[in-house]
């Protein structure tokens, strides 16, 4: 088990009163697990997704990674997590623009202390796996939306992450495009990483094996296939 | 010695005269040049004037108490001056006295020698001219001001530099997201963002002294121009340089390190997601 998380809440203090934005809510994530997180807009879908990554801590519950409680992690041990066990892929890319496509991929395994020579070799498989290697030197200004997502699944995947977290990965996508990531978000899954996806897009969610359609901040439905 | 007048003219080449020296704008104003010998007199209407020869032009001393005077200034041995000053009814050795400037051999000795004077001649004040650090002196008024007005400088300088680091911090908020989300720890992007504030406060801070010895040149050419005195205006010491690499590098440092622990201080979302 990668992720389990036990009655977990978030609530958001706010100048009106306090928001749950995750309400007392159970979940496993398996190794090599497919699932996929649906449900209206503010039913709080990204705020697990954060919480599944390490981004943001519950305000009550239990929320274990690889058996550790996130909650009684420091900041650092909690990035030390993100860089070395989770991947993250957002709606809007969010490659770093002064780098090229191998720099943003580099950078992860930079910061995890992988030599040049080998960081700067996988670097150039992993564009190859995601079919940019000839791409590896343009900077994201000369990458369309789609090359960019498929940079930022590279970069994702750098530090071989036990789990891939993707918000919204084809949200700014076209519909081709959006099915070529979906595609290769499969692929990776398929070869060994735990995959959640937080989508509104139908198509995507019901290439996962288990869809989860939250509602006011719970699971209101689990789908397995 | 008081104040004199003195009457310049070119006189014709006769018996020996005594050596004077000129300075260099009164010889420049009045064409003067090293072997002339000219007729110098009390009176502007030349009454008793006496013929001099010029042995050499010098460079006055700079003082910047008279700043805006042309130094047209002759020297001449003491017995001439007495001779060609005192008047017709005062005996030889009665002539009055306002103020002598007195050379030590070491300087470092005024302040005994000020104090053994005072002492031995009770009404004799005398001061060091190289230390002049008693209140009321001009220049130490005005070094204070210029103190008063490096602070406020400083202190707006820093409200600037920190206002300037913030929105250059803040432009790169989605950056330090995205590092923060990849897994970067808060000490680590801070250690990095520092070592650039040094750097840029470095560099910052050489090309300031770069700019200060180019103005330095620039503004002691204009002023002596402006003034005819080599007296220098400004002068960057290593002290001085010294000084403002100490203030600038620590300060750009800390304005970095400040701008950017605020905006480390929100969540990584918060900071990718403008």
């Amino acid at each position: 088990m990668i992720v389990q998380a036990t009655n977990v809440s978030r609530v958001f203090p706010m100048p009106a009163g306090p928001v749950t934005a995750v309400h007392d809510l159970t979940l496993t994530i398996a190794q090599g697990e497919h699932t996929a997180i649906r449900g209206p807009s503010g039913c709080g879908k990204s705020t697990l997704l954060h919480m599944l990554g390490c981004v943001d801590a519950p305000t009550s519950g239990t929320l274990l990674f690889d058996g550790q409680d996130i909650a009684a992690l420091s900041d650092r041990e909690r990035s030390l997590l993100r860089l070395n066990h989770i991947g993250f892929v957002f709606q809007r890319f969010f490659l770093l623009p002064m780098l090229t496509a191998a720099e943003n991929v580099e950078l992860p395994q930079s910061e995890a202390g992988v030599e040049r020579e080998t960081r700067r070799r996988r670097s150039r498989e992993l564009l190859d796996y995601v079919g940019l290697g000839p791409r590896a030197d343009h900077r994201p200004s000369q990458l369309s939306g789609g090359e960019m997502q498929r940079v930022a699944i590279a970069r994702a995947l750098a530090n071989r992450p036990r789990l891939l977290l993707a918000d919204e990965p084809t949200g700014e996508l076209d519909e081709a495009t959006g099915q070529q990531i979906a595609a290769l978000l499969d692929r990776v899954n398929a070869d060994g990483t735990a995959l959640v996806i937080v989508t509104h897009d139908h198509a995507l969610a019901e290439r996962a094996t288990r869809v989860l359609t939250m509602k006011d901040g719970r699971i209101e439905r689990e789908t397995r296939r | 010695m008081g104040v004199f007048w003195a009457a310049v003219v070119v006189a014709a080449q006769g018996q020996q005269p005594p050596d004077i020296l000129v300075s260099r704008q009164l010889a420049e104003a009045e064409g003067l040049g090293v072997g002339d010998v000219v007729d110098l007199a009390t009176s502007a209407a030349g009454a008793n004037a006496r013929p001099f020869r010029i042995a050499g032009i010098y460079e006055p001393t700079p003082d910047p108490m008279q700043l805006g005077q042309v130094p047209r200034e002759v020297r001449m041995h003491l017995p001439d001056l007495l001779s060609l000053t005192r008047g017709p009814d005062t005996p030889a050795g009665t002539e009055h006295v306002d103020s002598i400037n007195i050379a030590l051999t070491d300087p470092r000795d005024a302040d005994a020698f000020a104090r053994d004077l005072a002492s031995r001649m009770p009404g004799v004040s005398a001061r060091s001219t190289s230390n002049p650090s008693f209140d009321g002196n001009p220049f130490v008024v005005l070094e204070r001001f210029h103190l008063a007005i490096a602070i406020v400088t400083i202190v707006a300088a820093t409200v600037f530099l920190l206002a300037l680091t913030i929105m250059l911090v803040d432009e790169r908020r989605e950056t330090v997201g995205v590092l923060r989300l990849i897994g970067l720890p808060v000490h680590r992007i801070l250690g990095q963002i520092f070592f650039e504030g040094v750097l840029i406060a470095g560099v910052g801070a050489l090309f300031g002294l770069v700019l200060a010895l180019g103005s330095e040149r620039l503004i002691n050419e204009f002023f002596q121009w402006r003034y005819n005195t080599a007296l220098i205006f400004v002068r960057i010491t290593p002290e001085v340089a010294a000084t403002c690499v100490a203030i600038a590098v620590p300060l750009g440092a800390v304005a970095t390190v400040a701008a950017s622990w605020a905006l480390l201080r929100r969540g990584a979302l918060r900071l990718a997601r403008r």
